[in-house]
């Protein structure tokens, strides 16, 4: 069945397909249609889900947590300051080793209260032991919701789904929507590996000793690693079915090329548009689009940017005092190359709090990259007003 | 000592501005029309004028919300905050600036969901601040999702079916906090008793809790719609120790005499009813107050030079 929906509507539509048992949820904009259709659904019988209306984001993660570790299916979704005040369940959920997915809707963090698009909510949960998923069209937001519980359920990780606030969340494309019954071959009920069970008594959230701490991360870090080769099985599985996959990393036209941009989310399908016509020119620029930001696909990026000599990451989010966070990760992923086979990295700050990044402001960035004799740094801001 | 080489502030200078509404016009409200809210700030702008607060000692702090952009449209002070915190911000500024008179304004979503750990406490803290629960009964700003204070069976779009649960009520949670100082009731549709009300919990000493009955003409319109109508269904509590409003006694026949300083009789009077109660339930000025049993101790400007020069004579060569 083919739909015109808008991305926030294609999230509800994975969630629904696949089959969550419970769905926590508290509003903010730009999220909020997102859990609004699933109460709907769930309402209407449609969606067989207890969805808890809970009086905060921290609530909403809490009660994930909980529902979890019965052995539940459970999702919630959230944006900006919402996921900030989630942090601490956030941790909980990650070293909890429980399968929860979230969409967040990226939304700019106040104060200077912008409801607009911006990376930096769900980057600034980097290190809590949460899979991150960035997604650039409606399809991809529903393609990558359905396979998030595949893949949670598969390394015992919660994944975070995420999608531009605006460009995506509220904007119409049409989407293909599986049949419930292939959605079903591939995602079969959860078998919690680990569950609160009155017949096999565990229970979560000991104290953990110096001695053996460490372990308990190091196996979420073994999780972690092995969470990128899983990816690449459940996308291969899901491709089988439905026909389409993404990918960790995607390379777009960087045979040959010499200069290369890095991108995630929306930007990239206007860079995509951007690179077409410098190609149509002649000229040698490709585009690597980056999907999963945790764990971090190091391999997959020395793959794809083997031999190019300039790379012009375009970052919608930053760190204060360092600058973009995806330049910043790529730098250190790259680091270890030999010197004669590693790309000077450019880092582009842009399009913070929803502004737009047109594709004048992309060749502007090509134009600037390919500069004879510019060295290489990782916050070079772009278009900011004197 | 001249007034140019003051090392000390010694309070407001002498002070003949004369502040009228225009001068507590902020931005252009932008709240949808026939809000609730609209009402609230009226009533709140005439407190200002009446009163003649000044716009450098006057602080509005809010959280997030439709209501919460309350302090945009005060011209003094604000603080547009973070969703829930409103108050812990507000006992911030007020503990580190006691000369200050501080405002609260809050959604239900604020005070009642997300930030309702606060609210207890702040109940407890008792400190010298107002808040104005300005409660429409419904999520508006993420546009008609249920809040704790939405009736039983009103349906939203996070409750498609009805509310589950009966709502929230504030003011028996409020009655129902140790310390708890003042504690209203008043409706964005009666302007008299929004005035008179908002006027005492200003003029009380301690932490001010005023429930705002709201109207939201886009989500809740019906909830309010037969009390708008029928003066008879709102009982209002009236005594000489509490509020009178001597103008409403003609359109306002329901008058129940309660003395604000019965505590008991204030929980039973905040137990649901087939009527609306609007008045004061409970106050009591003789509760302790955490700002000051905190604050640092009073001290003339003598006082301060004295104890200035003594601790730089230890260092005299």
């Amino acid at each position: 069945m083919r739909k015109v929906i808008v991305g926030n509507h294609a999230v509800s539509w994975g969630v629904k397909l696949a089959r969550a048992e419970v769905i926590a949820a508290y509003p903010i904009t730009p999220q909020t249609q997102i859990v609004e259709e699933l109460s709907e659904m769930c309402a209407s019988g449609e969606l067989k889900a207890r969805f808890i209306k809970v009086e905060s984001e921290h609530s909403a993660m809490a009660a994930c947590v909980g529902a979890s570790a019965t052995g539940a299916r459970a999702f919630t979704a959230s944006s900006s300051q919402g996921l900030a005040l989630m942090h601490e369940m956030l941790h909980w959920a990650g070293s909890g080793r429980l399968p929860i997915v979230m969409a967040d809707v990226n939304r700019a963090l106040g104060p200077g209260w912008n409801i607009w698009t911006d990376q930096t909510d769900s980057l600034a949960q980097r290190d809590t032991g949460w899979i991150q998923l960035y997604c650039e069209t409606n399809q991809e937001v529903l393609d990558t919701t359905i396979m998030a519980f595949r893949l949670a359920e598969q390394v015992d990780l919660p994944v975070m789904v995420v999608l531009d606030a605006f460009f995506l969340s509220h904007t119409a494309e049409p989407v293909d929507i599986p049949d419930q019954e292939l959605v079903d071959r591939f995602l079969p009920p959860r078998r919690a590996r680990y569950k609160l069970d009155v017949d096999d008594p565990h229970s979560y959230g000991a104290l953990v000793r110096p001695d053996d701490y460490m372990e308990m991360r190091w196996h979420l870090q073994d999780a972690m690693h092995d969470a990128v080769a899983r990816f690449d099985g459940v996308e291969t599985e899901w491709a089988t079915l439905v026909g389409r996959s993404y990918g960790a990393v995607e390379s777009y036209r960087t045979e040959d090329a010499d200069i290369a941009l890095v991108t995630s989310g929306t930007i990239t399908s206007t860079a995509r548009h951007v690179i077409d016509q410098h190609r149509e020119n002649g000229e040698k620029i490709g585009l690597v689009k980056i999907k999963m930001f945790r764990p971090f696909p190091t391999d997959a990026l020395r793959l794809a940017l083997a031999g190019i000599d300039r790379v012009a990451v375009l970052d919608r989010n930053f760190s204060p005092g360092q600058g973009g966070i995806f330049a910043a990760e790529l730098r250190s992923a790259l680091y270890d190359l030999p010197a004669e086979d590693r790309p000077a990295i450019y880092g582009y700050v842009l399009g913070l709090g929803g502004r737009d990044v047109t594709p004048a402001v992309i060749d502007g960035i090509i134009d600037h990259v390919r500069m004879p004799g510019i060295p290489a740094r990782a916050d070079l801001w772009v278009g900011v007003k004197a | 000592m001249s007034a140019g080489c003051s090392l000390l502030w010694t309070g407001a200078e002498e002070d003949d501005r004369v502040f009228d509404l225009h001068d507590w016009e902020g931005a252009e409200p932008r709240w949808c029309p026939g809000c609730g809210d609209l009402s609230v700030l009226t009533a709140m702008q005439r407190l200002a004028v009446a009163e003649q607060f000044v716009p450098e000692t006057t602080v509005f702090v809010s959280g997030i919300g439709c209501s919460s952009r309350f302090p945009h449209y005060m011209k003094a002070y604000g603080f547009h905050g973070i969703h829930g915190r409103a108050l812990p911000v507000a006992t911030g500024v007020k503990l580190s600036r006691p000369e200050l008179t501080v405002f609260v304004a809050m959604g239900d979503g604020d005070c009642t969901s997300i930030g309702a750990a606060h609210w207890l406490h702040m109940i407890r803290y008792n400190i010298d601040v107002t808040a104005l629960l300005m409660d429409n009964n419904i999520y508006g700003l993420t546009k008609k999702q249920s809040s704790p204070t939405t009736p039983q069976g009103f349906a939203s779009n996070t409750a498609p079916r009805g509310s589950w649960l009966p709502a929230l009520d504030p003011i028996q949670a409020t009655l129902g906090v140790t310390n708890a100082s003042f504690v209203a009731q008043t409706a964005e549709w009666v302007p008299a008793h929004l005035y008179a009300t908002l006027r005492a919990a200003y003029h009380h000493k301690g932490f001010s809790f005023v429930r705002i009955l709201q109207r939201c003409p886009q989500y809740t319109d019906s909830i309010y719609k037969e009390a708008v109508r029928k003066p008879s269904i709102v009982e209002l509590l009236v005594h000489e120790n509490g509020l009178t409003v001597p103008e409403l006694d003609r359109l306002y026949t329901n008058q129940r005499r309660h003395d604000p300083r019965d505590l008991d009789e204030a929980r039973r009077l905040a137990e649901a009813s087939d009527v609306i109660r609007l008045g004061i339930f409970f106050q009591d000025e003789s509760r302790p107050r955490y700002d000051l049993i905190r604050a640092l101790p009073q001290r003339t400007v003598e006082e301060k030079i004295r104890l200035m020069n003594e601790e730089l004579d230890r260092y005299a060569v």
